[in-house]
């Protein structure tokens, strides 16, 4: 049996609402699992507390109960080896691309020379090559989600967090970096995990599908998504897609 | 629009232009007298003379490069040593509670009083000249200073502070990788206003009482009744404040710390 890369067991969470003495339950016992070279995403409604997930995962927040466990050790806050992809870009507007691109070798001590060869190359991957020198304020919005995906690719992290990366592009840039990072996740199967609420996306990219509930949050339903790979966008075309559909969203609707 | 840019510019020129007129017209036909108001052409004779020796007009003849140097050295050390404390402070206040909770209710008492309100305590402190001149430029130019980069390093968005985390950075790596750059377009506004406010209480201090200096040419030219002197020597603070404040913007400019780039 394969071991777990990031496993979470049965973790909860709950916030204050300021000034009041109510608790607002977001997570109810999760139980969660990715294996290595897994493509696992979380499909929920939105508010049902699946980026909050995610956030507990990359040691942004603390759990109130419950486990949560990289490679054998127990997460204590953020690290490169969760690296994350944020719904908007986020990156250092005072640095140009490649330097987003190498900040984080820098902090974990890479060599300048071979900083600058490996993201050259990335930049290279994603097709950004020639865009090197620019600041992040002269790219648009896909070419900026690109570098920040890039930025923690490059680290090599043990899991990928991806938070809605592509929900604020418009449907042209979401279909095209959805066919890239399809592409490079077959070049290095990185274990990735995806918060997404649109449910062809799920399908489309992952080997399996965590379905939440609304708040409080918790695992309802998983579904493994049979699709040969390597896959492209015209999947979502298939006659097994669209029922395989059908059935998650009466279940995300009930 | 390219039209309506020159037009601005355009405008931009009427009012100095009349007011350069009516000042020319006044001083030439002996309306306003020439010991309250020079012409323009004396003016510049006595500015081109205070500057580079050509007529010897005024006991300041050439003198220029010395009162400039003692001025700008003492800008640059009392605005240097504004920042050395004030910047530090600034971002430890806006980004530890503890720091903001020790540090911003005095500062904002002592910032209650003006900084004129500090000479009489400073010449009984430092006497007058050199010293107090520094210390009341440093103090005058604190403030902004702390408040703005205060004020930068505690909006700076938290997302940004994650993102540094999640790439690896440390808490130190944080601070002067993530925080300080994030911060800095609100902190060089405060810098800059602070420079402003040093070349101010420049000419304060230097009334007070120094050998060399563009403030002391004003008020030594005062007692000689030379007025030429005392608008020259403005002129030439204005032009080294401005100067100064350029300089500043771009040396910022150049370290590329100005950015905004998109909306959070």
């Amino acid at each position: 049996m394969r071991r777990a890369k990031l496993s979470a067991s049965d973790i909860s969470k709950s916030f204050s609402m300021p000034g009041e003495d109510i608790f607002l339950q977001a997570l109810e016992k999760i139980d969660f699992e990715i294996q290595e070279g897994e493509f696992v995403s979380i499909l929920g409604p939105s508010g049902c507390g699946k980026s909050t997930f995610l956030n507990i995962l990359a040691g942004f927040e603390d759990v109130d109960c419950g486990n949560v466990v990289c490679c054998g050790e127990s997460i204590k806050g953020p690290s490169p080896e969760r690296a994350v992809v944020f719904q908007s870009p986020v990156l250092f507007p005072w640095l140009d691309v490649k330097e987003n691109i190498m900040y984080g070798l820098k902090q974990v001590g890479k060599r300048k020379a071979d900083a600058e060869q490996l993201a050259s190359e990335y930049l290279k991957a994603v097709g950004l090559e020639d865009f090197g020198n620019y600041y992040p304020s002269q790219l648009s919005g896909g070419m900026q989600q690109r570098v920040s995906l890039v930025r923690s690719l490059i680290l090599d992290p043990k899991v990928l967090l991806m938070d809605e990366p592509f929900a604020a592009l418009d449907a042209q840039t979401r279909y095209s970096m959805q066919q890239l990072l399809l592409q490079l996740w077959e070049s290095n199967r990185q274990t990735i995990l995806f918060i997404t609420h649109d449910v062809e996306e799920a399908l489309l990219l992952s080997d399996r599908i965590c379905i939440m509930s609304r708040r409080p949050g918790s695992i309802i339903e998983e579904i493994s998504v049979p699709f040969e790979r390597p896959r492209t966008i015209t999947l979502a075309g298939s006659e097994d897609f669209s029922i395989l559909k059908s059935r998650i969203l009466s279940k995300l609707l009930t | 629009m390219y039209k309506n840019i020159e037009k601005l510019e355009v405008a931009g020129f009427i009012f100095p232009l009349t007011l350069f007129t009516v000042w020319y017209v006044a001083t030439m036909e002996g309306v306003v007298p020439a010991y309250l108001l020079p012409s323009p052409w004396d003016l510049v004779r006595t500015a081109i003379d205070f500057a580079i020796v050509s007529e010897d007009l005024t006991p300041y003849s050439g003198t220029l490069f010395v009162h400039s140097i003692a001025s700008v050295g003492r800008v640059v050390t009392g605005f240097g040593l504004a920042a050395a404390i004030g910047l530090p402070l600034g971002f430890l206040s806006g980004r530890i509670a503890l720091a903001k909770s020790s540090l911003d209710p005095t500062v904002h008492l002592i910032r209650i009083v003006p900084g004129i309100g500090w000479l009489p305590l400073a010449m009984v402190w430092f006497g007058v000249g050199e010293s107090t001149t520094l210390f009341l430029i440093s103090l005058a130019a604190f403030f902004p200073i702390y408040v703005n980069a205060a004020q930068g390093a505690s909006s700076v968005s938290p997302m940004l502070v994650r993102a540094g985390r999640m790439l690896g950075a440390n808490e130190l790596r944080i601070f002067t990788t993530v925080i300080i750059p994030a911060a800095m377009p609100s902190t060089v506004a405060g810098l800059r206003l602070g420079l402003g406010l040093s070349w101010a209480y420049l000419v304060l201090g230097e009334l007070t009482g120094v050998t060399h200096g563009l403030g002391a040419v004003m008020m030594d030219a005062r007692m000689l009744g030379n007025v030429e002197m005392i608008l020259v020597s403005m002129i030439f603070i204005g032009l080294f404040g401005r100067i100064s404040d350029l300089l500043l913007l771009g040396s910022f400019r150049r370290l590329n710390l100005l950015k905004r780039g998109y909306e959070e």
